[in-house]
């Protein structure tokens, strides 16, 4: 068992009805790292993150979460280790402040941990001035911090970021994403993002994974896959930078 | 009947019967309206197009079901419940609990699917998944609550029927309202209708105070 | 050609069929007991029949159909309240009254008869006996004529019922009479009702005959002069319909096949002291 891996993943496949919607015969996740996981709509990149997030139950395979067979436990009790953020904030008709609390709230967490915690990572997410506000009179670009917010706030051992940005516009989505970089670096957050934008995705990866046609393709850092794509496929989804 | 104690008594009695109606009624229409909405099982439409008509069930029809249950004869007689408070509790909540289950079941079902998967991201457990789920449509789960209570306080013919409209006993207002209107006291069947209708604006008013309280 | 003439001579017909069965309208009030027995039903088709009005009957309680007199919204009453009766015509809301006919007024309750009132000679006697034993017993609490009535014995007989088991059910007779049922308890209720509903009660007949018992049923023509769009000729042809030989005749006869006995006994001519009452 390699130590270095938060997360493997052998031989997954998940069917809907008959057809296969996602093949992964094997994939790490090293813990720190931010692996980006890239392909075409349709591709299969969702059905991953959702698999991983235990939305979704895989058909065969195995997943091994800090080396152990992530099945033993029960789904809450895996989710609370991880953190999901999706394309749209889906924040709740409350404050920014009980919105960031409501995964520490799950929890179990002491008030005094929230009270402490919550500013800080509002602040961490250059939203403080917002705490008291209503989630529903944020802009796009607010929301979706906040979102991260309370995402990040769980300190989670897997955050799980599924087109987190693609829904805003680019100069937002630019600035969010200088933000974000330096603090899931900082704190060694260990990160799937899933994108269909390959320049988004290489400007957080550590490393990338491209899945395209319902299995995973090719893995390896940045220049890696850039330069020496596997096939044909590969090269012309690649090409359309 | 026109001096105050006895009005005070039967609107008290109005209130406490249809409010315990309507609580019962959310006690079991919350439950059965979060599964009607959230679950995947056979039958889920079906038992959905039950409730929805029985949103609509006529209050006398309700009454003649309930009473054939409790007459002496019925196969509940035994347990003396007919021309009791008990009983029009009974037909009161058989008649507003479609009602909450109706609309508890579209407040959730009109709420964004992937809350829930968000919800489970977030750590949350099945229960705090559907108390998160309730708190974020609680405007519409209220009004569902006012529509409950709507369709019983002004119900009269499953209270006529199975209370009887006996006096100090099961004579609640709407039922005191027909029988001043047969006597032919049509000042004092209107004040009561007045009275009625200040009772429901009332609770209304509390109700939606409470909805509207997190709005400022 | 055809097709244009065709269509205003349809129209013409319809107005024409329209007009005929518009005739004028007459609004009897009256009481549900009395609508509940079914009588109406045979004799206002006839009524109708026989001269140009449509009756509009409306069964009310006895309050409500004297209001309505009072108050100019019916044309005609077919009533039997006599006091109340009384009270209205000195005020000057009826202009005439005919005696039609009478029923009566039975005790009924449970067959163990807890109270013992069981062929007693008379209803003040038995009020006495229900009162003393503190035992259960309906009252419509309605204004009806039949609740006046019943407070009328209780106060003849010096009693005010107020212990617990005496219960108002401000109600029809009918559903009064099932209540009764389901409490095993006493009742005064006119015959006709109590023949109707048998089948579906466990009370049985404890006491008749006495005279206050008597139900009297009077037509009341509304006085023309306090409204103006009363019907007081329909009034009184409706009245003289009631109080005729034939109509007489048939009130003797119904009910007979279906009970074995007349609900109604019929009046006409005679004067109130001749059955008893003041």
């Amino acid at each position: 068992m390699n130590d270095k891996n938060l997360i493997t993943i052998k031989n997954l496949l998940v069917k809907r009805g008959n057809k296969v919607v996602l093949r992964v015969n094997e994939l790490f996740i090293k813990r720190g790292e931010i692996l980006s996981v890239v392909g075409p709509n349709g591709a299969g990149k969702s059905t991953l993150l959702l698999t991983l997030a235990r939305l979704l139950k895989p058909n065969a395979g195995q997943i091994l979460f800090n080396g152990n067979p992530a099945q033993k436990e029960s789904d809450t009790a895996y989710r609370r280790k991880i953190a999901l953020v999706m394309q749209d904030p889906l924040l709740f008709d409350l404050s920014v402040y009980k919105n960031v609390a409501l995964g520490l709230e799950f929890r179990g967490a002491s008030k005094s941990e929230i009270q402490e915690k919550v500013p800080l990572w509002l602040e961490r997410l250059g939203v403080a001035n917002l705490t008291e506000r209503r989630a529903k009179k944020l802009s796009g670009g607010e929301a979706q911090r906040i979102s991260l917010a309370r995402a990040l706030i769980l300190e989670p051992e897997l955050l799980l970021l599924d087109e987190s940005f693609s829904a805003l516009d680019p100069p937002t989505r630019a600035n969010l994403l200088d933000d974000l970089k330096p603090l899931l670096k900082n704190n060694a957050t260990t990160t799937l993002f899933v994108t269909h934008d390959l320049h988004e995705a290489r400007k957080l990866a550590t490393r990338m994974a491209i899945i395209m046609k319902n299995s995973l393709r090719q893995v390896g850092n940045a220049n890696e896959i850039f330069e020496a794509p596997i096939d044909e496929d590969m090269a012309h989804f690649l090409g359309k930078i | 009947m026109t001096f105050p104690p006895e009005i005070f008594q039967i609107t008290l009695l109005s209130l406490q019967i249809s409010a315990l109606a309507t609580g019962i009624s959310l006690l079991i229409g919350l439950p059965l309206g979060t599964l009607l909405a959230l679950g995947k099982f056979w039958g889920r439409s079906f038992f959905l197009s039950i409730v929805n008509t029985g949103m609509g069930l006529p209050p006398v029809v309700v009454g003649l079901f309930v009473a054939m249950m409790l007459w002496r004869s019925g196969p509940f007689g035994d347990m003396n419940l007919i021309y009791t408070p008990t009983a029009i509790i009974i037909a009161q909540t058989v008649i507003s609990a479609p009602v909450v289950i109706g609309l508890t079941s579209a407040a959730l079902q009109s709420l964004d699917p992937r809350l829930r998967l968000q919800l489970y991201g977030l750590g949350a457990s099945r229960w705090q998944m559907i108390w998160a789920l309730w708190r974020e449509a609680r405007l519409p789960l209220l009004a569902a609550l006012m529509a409950g209570f709507g369709s019983v306080i002004s119900e009269v013919g499953a209270s006529m029927m199975v209370g009887g409209n006996i006096r100090y006993q099961t004579r609640v207002l709407t039922t005191a309202i027909v029988l001043e209107t047969g006597k032919g006291n049509f000042e004092i069947a209107l004040a009561l209708g007045v009275l009625l209708l200040l009772i429901t604006f009332l609770v209304n008013w509390a109700l939606t105070w409470i909805q509207q309280r997190g709005e400022e | 050609m055809k097709k244009t003439a065709l269509l205003p001579l349809l129209i013409l017909a319809l107005l024409t069929a329209c007009a005929q069965s518009a005739s004028t309208p007459l609004i009897l009030a009256t009481t549900t007991s009395t609508q509940d027995s079914g009588l109406l039903d045979l004799l206002v088709p006839i009524f109708e029949e026989q001269s140009e009005y449509t009756v509009q009957t409306i069964a009310v309680g006895t309050g409500a159909a004297l209001k309505m007199a009072e108050e100019g919204n019916a044309d005609v009453l077919l009533v039997h309240a006599p006091s109340a009766e009384k009270v209205l015509m000195d005020a000057g809301f009826g202009r005439d009254r005919f005696l039609i006919m009478h029923n009566d007024f039975i005790f009924i309750g449970p067959s163990d008869d807890p109270a013992a009132i069981r062929s007693l000679p008379s209803a003040g006697e038995a009020l006495v006996n229900i009162s003393s034993a503190q035992a259960g017993f309906v009252s419509r609490g309605d204004d009806s004529g039949t609740h006046k009535k019943e407070l009328s014995i209780w106060a003849n007989a010096g009693l005010t019922p107020t212990w617990d088991g005496y219960i108002e059910s401000g109600q029809g007779m009918g559903t009064t009479l099932i209540i009764a049922s389901e409490k095993q308890a006493y009742i005064m209720t006119d015959r006709a009702t109590y023949l109707a509903n048998q089948d579906n009660l466990e009370l049985e007949i404890l006491l008749e005959g006495d005279e206050i018992l008597l139900n009297i049923y009077h037509v009341i023509t509304v006085n023309p002069d306090s409204w103006d769009n009363i019907n007081y000729e329909g009034a009184l042809a409706f009245a003289n319909f009631m109080i005729s030989n034939e109509t007489q005749a048939l009130i003797k006869d119904f009910g007979v096949d279906k009970y074995g006995q007349p609900l109604f006994f019929p009046d006409a001519h005679k004067t109130d002291a001749e059955l008893g009452v003041e």
